[in-house]
Parts: structure tokens; sequence; C-alpha cells
């Protein structure tokens, strides 16, 4: 399929306003404030289109979970935290395309009769500020966004915070946290955002990614948005490609995609000629998948019934040189550094891994320890009390279900395994 | 009450709609551990210990914030449960230090039990523990004028932050620092500046946050002794327990090991103040007047009996005519204190009796935070709205300060010849006394007689010293600032030869020819409900229940279920040990 959320962003000045409107921004806003709140979640229901931010809710449903008489003021909160490893999507839609963004924040602002809107971007995306503020006040100048847009009655307000650095403000209710000033640390649910959420009102909480592909249901209708892609995982996807591929970078496509094509047409295969050894299909927080399943639709449901999940479609390829024990240890001392620290299992859980692991790494590792760290992710996952603790479990789980044999050479050898043809090398060395 | 049934672990359970499945299970009885649930602080979900089985969830539940819903079936004991909660007492021990013998929290401490009772037999944990302050007891850092923390010990269930966040009102402790290397800290490591800052220790569910006072002073076994009693030292009457050590006779120290806040959600919750809790090493302190003492001219005061004493006082107020006595009660005696003081003073001067009796108390104000939930009254005095009921200060309701201007009057005008002053509160519950020692040294007052507990300038200054009982050394009524008839109870005897005080006002007036047909003072609270039975606020009186000393054991069971497994099944007695076998071989 053609781009449409990247089609322009190489494109020089195609964050402006200006360049925007060539090409046909807020076309999806003026038509979508000629309808009614309701119809305009119809539209979306009808679209299909599902959450971009990890797990692929439908994004129609949860508009719909927003009490419409409620008294109370509601909000629309962005998660523009994008902190997953492996995942830098939404930062190219913010930098290179921000005007559809905004239309986005105002759709659905209507859609759930919010007046504000904060974005919530992540702490080091300082550039990302600069460029948002200087495209959003061009947006109120024109009456795009603030009071009365375009001439509708219409009143929506956008803010842009940005965060302190944490990875676990991302997780939507530790976002509303940390948008109302306290630690980013989850709330328990329920009540969900939806009910309760930011300042004790309605709050939904959406993607990046999700909210630019809003403003293309209207324009193009939801009819030519559902036809994009196979049935349940429709319209355009953005995916994140990086280590072992000779182009690594964002790449859009419909979900008909395989991680082969992805990895091999798209980012142009392996370099050096190396073996694919394994992917991470969807951020480090989704299930690592071995070379032979990589023939699967990198799509919501394809990637579930292969074992693992689209999550951020940050896909990381590790090619024969890697060291699987070396990428859990890598990981879990993220997850180690990230955890908030507000639940038991997680707090305690993540660092234990991390020393075992590194304790493994080193070769100082004993055959027990492998069953150990399957116990103690499995002491994490389910749990926890925000998804976190899931999230930890993949690195640890899937790489020793698919990959024992790296765990094992690391103890028995005390140093990653070799790649074959390394080995041969060594066998010749060793006569 | 909307109620709602559910069954756990295969029992059927009605509870109040909208309560917790945690709640659920601890009401009836059902084990369920938790740490960051406390049912004074609310729902916070991060300990993750509460898990258990809900039939149509994927997932096990946290059974804190999961409400009960009819028809729910809950298993607490599946293998699925026993075995992820395991883990979960696993994560919470692999960094906790172990350091139960030097703890404060040691035999009382819920990590201790439930960890017995739910966790893993043992740690895979291999690596050197997380360490914060240093290892050991060097660890305990100040934590404020009153506590200590020892942050290895915690187990971040934020229990206290919350508790100064939500009912001190001042969120003076935070987190500092996230993930592995969460801690408890307060700004600049100031520490803990409030008045309710013991209620931490109680609160705390480890021995993160100990309290100095309590400091290494005793252990739970020790104890084996609690009583159920009320705290006088203000208003607000908190239903506490006192805590009483066991020791021989030859022990030095106090018996009385500490006071903790009783539940009682009409008075003070399941909190209380840090005066009240903290201030008790005077009951058994060496200041305790425990022996009549009596001055013969300008002589120095001599140890004396009960009779001697008596007849002192007798010759004293016959020397001056009983038209020239007044009595100055101070707000910290009881109902029945004031009401036979006051019958003795009809007796002795009729109509005049009125105005012969002045009642005076303490009164400070607190500094507390604006939005606190638990605030602590200016009046430092148990019962001065009992005396307003029995007619004895005119004082209005919501004023914070006594009226002595008449007595004082008086006393400067020469009328007062005997003093009688009635005082069984701690030192300075009488406000300023030092007029009333000036008048005594100058002659306006020419007899000055203390019924009291405490030494002080007044007590020296006094003719005839008449040694009284403390609050816990006897079974009396008071009126708390809400109007509401509580009573203490008797937990330790009153020192030497000091007698409870009621006892003493009967023989005062035996001896000074106008006896008093009360026996006992279950004889007075009868005489006050006869004569006063039109008063609401005194409704009950004659039948006022006074708590009895009971084993530790038992409190814990009637006020915790959870509490019960520990006690039958780790604190087995074990043999005395014999001291003269010991120093024979």
């Amino acid at each position: 399929m053609d781009p449409v959320l990247t089609k322009h962003i190489g494109e020089p000045n195609a964050q402006t306003l200006d360049f925007s409107l060539q090409h046909g921004a807020y076309a999806g806003l003026r038509k979508a404030l000629g309808m009614a709140p309701d119809e305009i979640i119809d539209w979306v229901k009808k679209s299909g289109l599902r959450g971009r931010g990890g797990a692929g809710f439908p994004t129609g449903m949860k508009w719909g979970f927003v009490p419409k008489d409620s008294p109370k003021a509601k909000y629309l909160c962005v998660n523009a935290d994008e902190s997953e490893p492996g995942t830098f999507k939404d930062h190219v839609l913010m930098e290179r395309n921000p005007h559809l963004f905004f239309e986005g924040c105002v759709i659905a602002c209507r859609a759930i009769r919010a007046k504000v809107c904060y974005i919530y971007i992540r702490g080091e995306f300082y550039h990302l500020q600069r460029v948002l503020e200087t495209e959003l006040a061009r947006a109120y100048e024109a009456g795009f966004v603030g009071a009365n847009i375009l001439g509708s009655g219409e009143h929506v307000d956008i803010y842009i915070h940005r965060g302190a650095g944490a990875y676990e403000a991302g997780e939507e209710t530790a976002l509303i946290e940390s948008l109302e000033g306290k630690r980013a640390q989850p709330r328990l649910k329920p009540p969900f955002p939806a009910v309760v959420g930011l300042y004790g009102c309605p709050t939904v909480v959406n993607n990046v990614e999700t909210l630019c592909n809003v403003p293309l249901i209207f324009d193009r209708g939801w009819e030519w948005y559902a036809g994009i892609g196979p049935d349940k995982n429709t319209g355009p996807k953005l995916y994140c490609v990086s280590g072992h591929v000779n182009r690594p970078g964002v790449y859009e496509a419909d979900m008909s995609v395989t991680l082969r094509q992805l990895i091999y047409d798209y980012a142009g295969g392996i370099p050096g000629g190396r073996q694919l050894k394994a992917v991470i299909p969807g951020g480090s927080s989704t299930n690592v998948l071995p070379a032979d399943k990589i023939d699967v639709a990198a799509s919501f449901d394809g990637l579930v019934q292969a074992g693992s999940m689209l999550g951020s479609a940050g896909i990381i390829v590790m090619d024969e040189t890697t060291s699987m024990v070396w990428v859990a240890k890598n990981l879990l001392h993220f997850y180690e550094h990230e955890s908030c620290g507000k639940c038991t299992p997680c707090r305690e859980g993540t660092d234990w891994l991390y020393k075992i692991l590194s304790k493994v790494e080193r070769g100082e590792g004993e055959l027990r320890d492998l069953g150990l760290l399957f116990s103690v992710a499995d002491n994490i996952g389910g749990k926890t009390l925000c998804p976190f603790g899931d999230a930890v479990v993949p690195p640890v789980a899937s790489t020793l279900q698919h990959f024992r044999e790296d765990y094992e050479t690391h103890v028995r050898v005390g140093r990653p395994p070799l790649p074959p043809w390394r080995a041969q090398e060594e066998l010749i060395g060793a006569h | 009450m909307e109620t709602v049934a559910l069954t756990i672990d295969g029992k059927s359970v009605t509870v109040e709609k909208g309560k917790t499945v945690l709640q659920a299970a601890i009401e009836s009885g059902i084990k369920v551990p938790y740490y960051c649930y406390h049912p004074g602080l609310g729902i916070d979900g991060s300990c993750r210990v509460c898990l258990v089985k809900i039939e149509k969830m994927p997932k096990l539940q946290v059974s804190c914030s999961v409400v009960a819903a009819e028809g729910m079936v809950v298993q607490t004991e599946t293998p699925e449960v026993v075995q992820a909660r395991a883990g979960v007492f696993e994560f919470l021990l692999i960094n906790h230090p172990l350091d139960c013998p030097v703890c404060d929290k040691g035999g009382e401490c819920p990590l201790q039990d439930f960890s017995y009772a739910f966790g893993p037999k043992g740690s895979r944990m291999e690596f050197a523990r997380r360490v914060f302050d240093g290892e050991g007891v060097r660890a305990d850092v100040d934590f404020g004028p009153t506590l200590m923390l020892n942050r290895n010990r915690c187990i971040l269930c934020t229990r206290c932050v919350r508790f100064m966040r939500d009912v001190d009102g001042d969120a003076q402790i935070g987190i500092a620092d996230r993930g592995y290397g969460s801690e408890i800290a307060t700004f600049k490591e100031e520490g803990v500046h409030s008045l309710l800052s013991g209620n931490l220790m109680d609160v705390c569910p480890v021995g993160a946050i100990t309290t100095r006072e309590y400091r290494f002073k005793s252990r739970p076994w020790d104890n084996p002794t609690a009583v159920d009693t009320i705290c006088t030292l203000c208003e607000k009457g908190c239903n506490t327990t006192v805590w009483l050590k066991a020791k021989p006779e030859w022990a030095k120290g106090a018996q009385l090991a500490r006071i903790t806040p009783r539940y009682n959600p009409e008075v003070n919750g399941y909190w209380m103040c840090d005066i009240g809790r903290f201030r008790l090493a005077w009951i058994e302190s060496e200041a305790r007047l425990s022996q009549p003492l009596v001055r013969e001219g300008n002589d120095a005061q001599t140890a004396t009996t009960w009779d001697h004493a008596l007849d002192t006082l007798k010759r004293l107020v016959g020397a001056h005519g009983s038209e020239h006595l007044r009595f100055l009660l101070s707000a910290h005696a009881s109902h029945e204190e004031m009401f036979a003081l006051s019958r003795l003073a009809r007796q002795l001067l009729g109509d005049r009796a009125q105005q012969s009796c002045t009642v005076s108390w303490a009164a400070s104000v607190k500094s507390q935070p604006e939005h606190t939930t638990f605030s602590v009254p200016p009046i430092d005095a148990p019962n001065v709205a009992g005396a307003r009921l029995l007619g004895l200060t005119s004082v209005p309701v919501g004023e914070a300060e006594p009226d002595l201007s008449a007595l004082r009057a008086a006393v400067e005008a020469g009328e007062v010849r005997v003093l009688y002053v009635l005082d069984p509160g701690p030192s300075g519950s009488l406000g300023d006394t030092a007029w009333i020692v000036d008048a005594r040294q100058s002659g306006r007052i020419a007899s000055l007689v203390l019924q009291g507990v405490l030494e002080s300038p007044l007590a020296a200054a006094a003719d005839v010293v008449l040694p009284g009982a403390c609050f816990v050394e006897k079974e009396a009524c008071y009126t708390n600032g809400q109007g509401r008839l509580q009573a203490t109870a008797r937990a330790i005897p009153p020192p030497g030869q000091a007698l409870d005080d009621c006892s003493i006002i009967v023989r005062v007036a035996a001896a000074l020819g106008r006896p008093l047909d009360y026996r006992s003072a279950a004889d007075i609270r009868a005489d006050i409900a006869a004569t006063r039975s039109d008063e609401p606020g005194l409704q009950g009186i004659a039948d006022m229940a006074f708590a009895q000393p009971v084993a530790t054991h038992h409190w814990l069971e009637a006020s915790n279920p959870m509490e019960r497994w520990k006690w039958d099944v780790m604190f087995q007695d074990l043999p005395p040990v014999k001291f003269e076998e010991m120093l024979k071989k």
C-alpha cells in the first residue's frame, strides 16, 4: 500500500501548517465537526481502528466507555511517552506530521465531549516539544484548535506536557498520576480512566499513532479505512525495525505484511549475509520469536497466533552472533531500572532476575539458575498492579523457551555460544 | 443494611454491600494476609500478598481491591493461590534483613507471622541484600523526635505515607527514588514532626518504624497482660490499651510497658496522639507520692501513717473552722471523686458548698496541620465536661481556660484558711499553681492539703499530702468533650501506701466527723445515678463496666482474628528460668 501517515515525512518543512494544508490536513476535522459525537464514535467503531499503543484495544469502544451524561469535565490524554525499547514511530509522526496529530486530538475531543487535551510527551523529547509548540501555536492561530474551531462552536484546548523520563509514565494510570503532578505510579483498576481518570474525571488515554489514524477515517470514509489490511486488523500501521538490519527505520504498511517482508524487503535484510536468529516483534515486552517463525502477518491477531504480540510494533532483529542471555540481561537491566517500585513482585523480582541473568551471562551460573529464572519470572507475571510485571516475563521466559541452548552454553562454557561459522573457525584453531 | 452473600473457601459469608473480598474474609475469620491495606488507611493494592482466586476471573485477584459481589465464589487455598502467594512472600523477604532478634517489632510483626503462615519454606536468594543506611542496628536512623527508621526492613507498603497524607494532613513522608531503590524518606531527612507520629509505629507492618520511647524496652512475650482503658490526658478520651510487662519484684524499670490506641469509631478511630502514647514515664516514676506526708509548724515534711495524716488534717480544719475551707479540684478528678468531694463540701458548708468548689485544668493549643482528620483538643483534662454536668464549673462549652477568679479573689481577701486540692493528674494539670504556693508561704492560706499523685512545688508547700491514684490505677468514670461517658480500668496498683482517691475522700470525711456512707466507688456511682437521674449525660453510670486485665493473647484474639494463629502456635509458654539453680553452678 501507499504510505498515508508517513507519505511526506521525508520532504522539507513537512511539519509546517502550510505544507500540511497543501496536502489535505484538517479535511477530516471539517467533516467530523459536522457530525454528532456519537456518530463520530460510530464511524471509528466501524473503521475497526485498534489502539496502536500496545494492547490493540478497539478505539471506538474505548471512547464509548466515557459516560455521556456525567456532569464532570472530560479529558483526552495523549500517551506520547513512547519509551518501549525498540519503538520510535510516534516520535516520527509528532516531528514530521504534527498537524495530522492535532487534527486527531480535536476529533477525539469532540467524540468524547472533552474540552481539554493533554499531550504527555516523554521527558527526553525536548526537540519534539519545540516542534509541537511551534506548530500548535500556528494551529491555534489558524483556528483549528482553541475556541470556536472553524466556526463550529467546538472548543478544544491542547496542552503539551513533558514528562520527567520514566518508562512507567507510559502506563495510562501512571501517566494520569504524573500529569497530576504525582509520582508516575499506576493506580488500581477499576475504576478505569474512562470513568475516573485525570482529576477524578472521565478520561481517555490514546496513543499518538492511534489519533493520527482518526482524521483518515473521516477524510476518506470508514469504508476506505476498514478496507485496508486483514479483517479486524485494519488501517495503515507503522513498524519500527531496528537491530541487525541494513536499513533500520520506520516503515508504513498494512497489517497483512509479514515479519519476513519487513525484515528482508523493507529493512533490507541482515548485514554481512549473516543468518537471522530471533525477532522481538512488538517492543521489548513481547515474546521473542525464533527465525523459523517470521512468516506470519505482523498484525495484532497474526502475532498472537504466532505466540507473541504486535505490541508497539517495535521489531528488534537479532542475527546469529547475538547471545540471547545477553539480550535478556540487557532488557532486564532496563526493566530493573524502570520499575516504579510500587508493588512487590515487580520491585523485588526485576532486580533479582537481573542479578541472576548477570551471573549466568558472566559464566558463573549453574543449571538450577535456569529453573530459578523461570520460576521468578512466573512469580512476577500476572501478580502485579499494572502490566509492567507482565512485560518483564517475555524477555526471560521466551528466550529460555526458544534458546535454552544459549543459556546452557553460558553455564557450561562460561561464554556466549558462537554462530556456526565461528564455531567452525574455533574447531580449526583447536587442531 | 444491604448485604451480599458470597462463598469463600466453601463457607458462606454475608457482608455489608460495598465491602471488599478481603474485608469479608477478615470478618469471617478466613486467613488472608495483607500489608498495604489498613482499615483506617484504605486500599492501595501494592503489596500483592492478598491474592485469591475468584471464579470467572482469569487472573488471580488481590482481594483488597475486589468488591464482594452476590454469588461470588472465592478460593484462598487452591494450589495456584498458595504458590503465587508464597512467591510474593519470597519477594518480600529477599531483601529483608531478618534481624528479628534485635527488632522491636519481633514477635508481633505481621511480616513474621504471615511469612511463617503463608511464605515459602526457604529463600532461593543468594545475592547480597539491599542495604540503605548500613547493616544491623546501624541502619536505624533518626526519623524525627519520636521515631527511628530502618529502611532495610521496609517493605514499602506506604501505610506511613498514606497515614501522614490522609490522617495527619501533612504529607511529610514520601518515597524517594524508584523501583528497587525506592526508600521511605522525609524532606531533607528532617524526620517526622507530628503530634500523631506514634501511630506510624502501629501502622508499620514491619520493624521499619519504631518508637524511641519503647525502644529495646520490652518484647511482646514479656508483656503478657493487657488492659483496655481510656487516655485521660485530654478531653478527647481516646480508647487505649495499656500493656503490662511481666517482671519479678527485683527487676528495675516500669511495669507499664506502653500504651496503644484501641479502635473506637465514635471517639478516636484507630489512632491516638503522641501525648497520650508517650507520656507515661511519670506514672511509675520516683516522683510519685507514695506515702502520706505532714508538716508540723515550719519543719520539713515527714512521712507518716494515714491515721496520723488524717488526724493532722482534722486538727487543721478544726483550728480554722470548716467555713473557711475551700476545695480546688483538678478536672483530672473522676465523676466519683468530684461527686464525693462536693457531697463532703455540702455536709461541711451547707448552702455555701457550691461556691467552695473550684475546678481547674490546663489548656494548650496543639499545633496540627489544617486538614488533619484527627485533631487533639486544647483542654488537657479528661473530665471538664463531667465537672460541668455535676455543676462544679460554669465555664461554657468551647471555652478552653478554667475560671479561677473567684477562688483567687477569696485567697487574696484572706477568706480561705484551709485549701484542699485534689489533683490525680500529671504535673501541670492544674495549670499555674505558683500563686497558691505563694499564698501558703505568705500565710494568706493558713493550711494547704494536697491529695495528689506527683511531687510538685504545690505538694512541697502542703501541710498534709495524701497520696492518691492516677488513671491507670483505679476504676473511674469521665465524660469526654463529646459528652460520652467512659471509664478507665485498674491496670496496676497505686504505689506504696497510696490509695484510690474515692477511698481517701471517704476517709477524710470520716476524719472530719461527716462520714459519707460509701463503701466503694460503686456506691458513689449508684448515688450519682440516683440523685442525677434526670441528667442524660450520666445515664448508665451505675452500671458502668470496667475492663479487667486480660492475657494479651485474649486481647489480640478479640481485636484481630488474624493474630490467633500466632498465639496458638508460636508463643507456647516456656518453662521459667530458675535463677537459683543457675547461680549454684
